[in-house]
């Protein structure tokens, strides 16, 4: 028997007996059958019409040029190809749903590289063929969010978390974050948020978390964050040390500096630096440490966010003025002194005062400014709030 | 080729049948779209009727490779396609910019071919606007562009600049349509969009404060984001060299103040590029507003040329409302009293303006020019009660002796293409 053959059959057994996961193998890239030269064929569809019913003589058709395709290295014409797949994949009832996630996941990572592909040739607009492929997921999407059936255990709903998933990490990789806010709504009106399985709540979360972050809402992003890390499995120390990259500029921003031990069990000594100048009021290791490891910052997206710690920097470097000179009414030249020693040589007494505004609007201090006695009047009781009960 | 037929002789015992499916593999190149394949009747895929499916499906794919080959490829020679040109004389459709001088009172004014500029046109059913003899090749283009800015919006004009700016508005849609249609990318593209952007930053500037029936500046920025957008595409896909990226980048960081969007863009750039004093600035800019520095941000922003000015102007009374009500919080209490005047000076706005800015936000200035500022009494100004136009000395003391032309052209005068 043909090895062709031998597939095909496999398939349409499979089918009959609504194997999902079996089925999703057959389809999947993730499966050894890709790599047989005699499975990729240019043109299929005879062979696939007279074995399958639609659609799965499509599917499988489309499927085997795609493996053709990727044999030949050609990104694009594959990508071409797992569309087609997609496009059938939902088609089916919801035991089918392995192989639409199995699918779909192919059908993001082609994009990927026929994107990479064409920049190469500097063809394309960017983010073309992930838009494109975002596009196709997001009907995938639809239709499972839609599906009304009886019986949960049949609903196609299942389908709506991992959909999101890999719609989250297309819309971080083109920068439109905006895209993820219609499905998150989506997935918090269900009812099932709470029952997906953990694998897919943990990156649920994790770019949930990542959104709320680019949102400055800090509060949430360290809730989300958390979950993400605590429920992450143990085994996973690569998705572990992922999490705790955005996790940490989130609880540094809420006061939570992290621990020496737990830097270099996940290999994260970048953020060691940038602990220390945060806690000690050193703007300018601050400087040097977000210089040093900026490729790294900026790769991982959290440069920005971690410029904001520039203002904890001012408050903890100012808490230590206040805590030196011991009196509540601190004349504005010492702020000056300090920030000099810090060698911030940039910034002067009118500067001194609208950083001291913002941090008391801000919640930070308590207190107000003297203008005619160029002092800062602060409280006498906790002047300086912790960071966590602010904002 | 060699290794396909042996695949396809795997699968299909007749050699002949072989042949026939690699030719109709070669003619499928394209992948068919989602539709076609559907169209097949089922019976004819069970062996029979083989040779017919094949001849199906070279139709179906004929149209198909037929319109990839066929991108428009524009022919007209002139600003205005002859046929617009003749329609919109007969009909009474010219502008007056358009019209042949002394012909513009008559009853249907003649149209100079010299200065008639295609219009934008929506696009409609049943309406081709893929003909070649209506479209203007990039050569053409460009310096219907040139024209329109020296020649328009850089002239001096007996008609108020609201009218020129609708004009040439207009004109560079049409233009951008053309873009469009014939599918320019990159070179050719920067050097219309470079202008076109200018343009438009500019005329945020100049026309900000003019009612709404004659300048909306919503529609303005909705255009000037998307042409932004396009040519900071067309940087990122071709190879340089790109002698204005660093004024564009900067100017979409001024214009796009505190969208972090458009700073994780720019921390992506090559670091040489992000080194460079322009985008630096705009930077350091984008850093004092969200570190929530107004007297930073302002200072800042002395070091800008005119048009980086225009781009952040729309910002700055944001940035002005902002000191005032971080300052009301800081400040707060009963004995406060800052000097007016040194107000002024962190606002770069004169004493009277600024008198006029803290009464708008509910700060109280007493009767010896002292603010006494209050976190109580600070309000948001309601919409339409602040007027930008009157706190524009920080951009119109860097116009001084600048042309319209001098800023929109610039440094590209430079660059002949």
């Amino acid at each position: 028997r043909r090895v062709l053959d031998v597939v095909k059959e496999d398939v349409y057994e499979a089918i009959d007996n609504r194997e999902g996961s079996f089925c999703a193998e057959l389809l999947s890239f993730k499966h050894p059958h890709v790599a047989n030269p005699r499975l990729q064929l240019a043109s299929p569809e005879d062979k696939c019409q007279q074995v399958l019913e639609p659609p799965y003589d499509e599917m499988v058709a489309a499927h085997l040029r795609c493996t053709y395709a990727v044999a030949n290295h050609d990104f694009v014409e594959a990508y071409k190809f797992q569309t087609l797949v997609a496009f059938q994949s939902h088609k089916e009832e919801n035991w089918a749903l392995p192989v639409m996630f199995a699918v779909t996941l192919d059908l993001r990572i082609f994009a990927n590289n026929a994107e990479q592909q064409l920049q190469k040739k500097g063809k394309g607009q960017p983010s073309e063929m992930l838009e494109k492929a975002a596009e196709q997921l997001m009907s995938c999407f639809r239709v499972c969010a839609s599906d009304n059936r009886a019986g949960i255990e049949d609903s196609k709903k299942w389908g709506m978390m991992f959909l999101s998933n890999q719609l989250f990490k297309i819309y971080f990789k083109i920068n439109k974050l905006h895209l993820c806010k219609p499905l998150i709504r989506a997935i918090d009106s269900s009812n099932l948020k709470n029952d997906y399985s953990p694998a897919q709540k943990v990156t649920y979360k994790y770019y949930v978390g990542r959104k709320a972050m680019f949102d400055s809402d800090f509060k949430l992003a360290e809730e989300f964050l958390s979950y993400a890390f605590d429920h992450c499995h143990r085994s996973s120390q690569k998705n572990k040390r992922m999490i705790l990259i955005y996790l940490l500029p989130v609880k540094m921003l809420l006061g939570h500096m992290p621990t020496h031990q737990l830097l270099r069990k996940y290999d994260l000594m970048q953020f060691s630096d940038v602990t220390k100048a945060v806690s000690e009021g050193n703007l300018l290791l601050l400087n040097e440490a977000l210089s040093k490891h900026e490729t790294f910052f900026i790769r991982c997206g959290i440069f920005l966010i971690l410029e904001k710690l520039k203002i904890i920097t001012y408050r903890n470097l100012f808490k230590k003025v206040y805590l030196l000179l011991r009196t509540h009414q601190l004349p504005l030249e010492a702020f000056l002194v300090a920030l000099r020693m810090m060698k911030v040589e940039d910034v002067d007494i009118d500067e001194v005062q609208c950083i001291l505004a913002n941090l008391i609007y801000m919640g930070h201090i308590k207190g107000y400014i003297s203008h005619q006695h160029q002092k800062l009047v602060v409280s006498k009781q906790n002047p300086f709030p912790p960071l966590s009960s602010v904002s | 080729m060699h290794d396909t037929v042996s695949f396809v002789a795997l699968c299909y015992s007749n050699p002949e049948s072989a042949k026939e499916q690699e030719r109709s593999h070669s003619q499928r190149r394209g992948a068919p779209s989602e539709g076609q394949w559907r169209q097949r009747d089922k019976e004819q895929w069970q062996g029979e009727g083989k040779a017919q499916v094949r001849q199906a499906d070279e139709e179906e794919q004929k149209p198909r490779q037929h319109e990839e080959d066929m991108v428009p490829k524009g022919t007209c020679q002139t600003m205005c396609p002859a046929q617009e040109l003749r329609d919109r004389e007969a009909q009474n459709r010219l502008h007056h910019f358009e019209m042949l001088p002394g012909t513009e009172k008559d009853r249907r004014p003649k149209g100079d071919p010299s200065r008639a500029v295609k219009e934008y046109s929506r696009p409609a059913a049943g309406k081709d606007s893929t003909k070649p003899s209506d479209l203007r090749p990039p050569p053409v283009l460009l310096k219907t562009v040139n024209y329109l800015i020296n020649d328009i919006a850089a002239a001096p004009s007996l008609y108020p600049w609201t009218e020129v700016y609708t004009f040439v508005f207009d004109r560079l849609r049409a233009v951008k349509q053309d873009m469009i249609i014939q599918r320019m990318s990159g070179l050719d593209c920067v050097g219309i969009l470079e202008r076109t952007v200018r343009f438009l930053i500019y005329a945020s500037y100049r026309l900000c404060g003019e009612p709404l029936r004659l300048y909306d500046p919503r529609i303005n920025d909705i255009h000037l984001q998307e042409y932004l957008s396009w040519l900071l595409d067309c940087y990122m896909t071709k190879t340089g060299p790109h002698p204005n990226q660093e004024e564009f980048q900067s100017l979409s960081l001024l214009y796009n103040l505190g969208s972090a969007r458009t700073m994780q863009h720019t921390m992506q750039l090559p670091l040489r590029l992000r080194s460079t004093p322009n985008i630096k600035l705009a930077l350091f800019i984008n850093q004092a507003f969200l570190e929530r520095n107004p007297v930073r941000l302002l200072r800042l922003a002395q070091k800008l040329n005119f048009l980086q000015t225009c781009a952040l102007h729309r910002h700055l009374m944001t940035c002005r409302q902002d000191l005032l009500l971080v300052y009301s919080h800081g400040y707060s209490s009963r004995n406060c009293r800052f000097p007016l005047d040194r107000l002024a000076k962190l606002l770069f706005l004169d004493a009277s303006l600024t008198a006029q800015l803290c009464r708008s936000c509910g700060v109280e200035v007493n009767k010896d020019n002292q603010v006494v500022f209050s976190k109580a009494a600070f309000t948001e100004p309601g919409q339409g009660t602040l007027h930008c136009k009157l706190y524009h000395s920080i951009a119109s003391e860097k116009q001084r002796d600048l042309t319209v032309k001098n800023i929109v052209q610039s440094c590209v005068e430079t660059n002949k293409k």
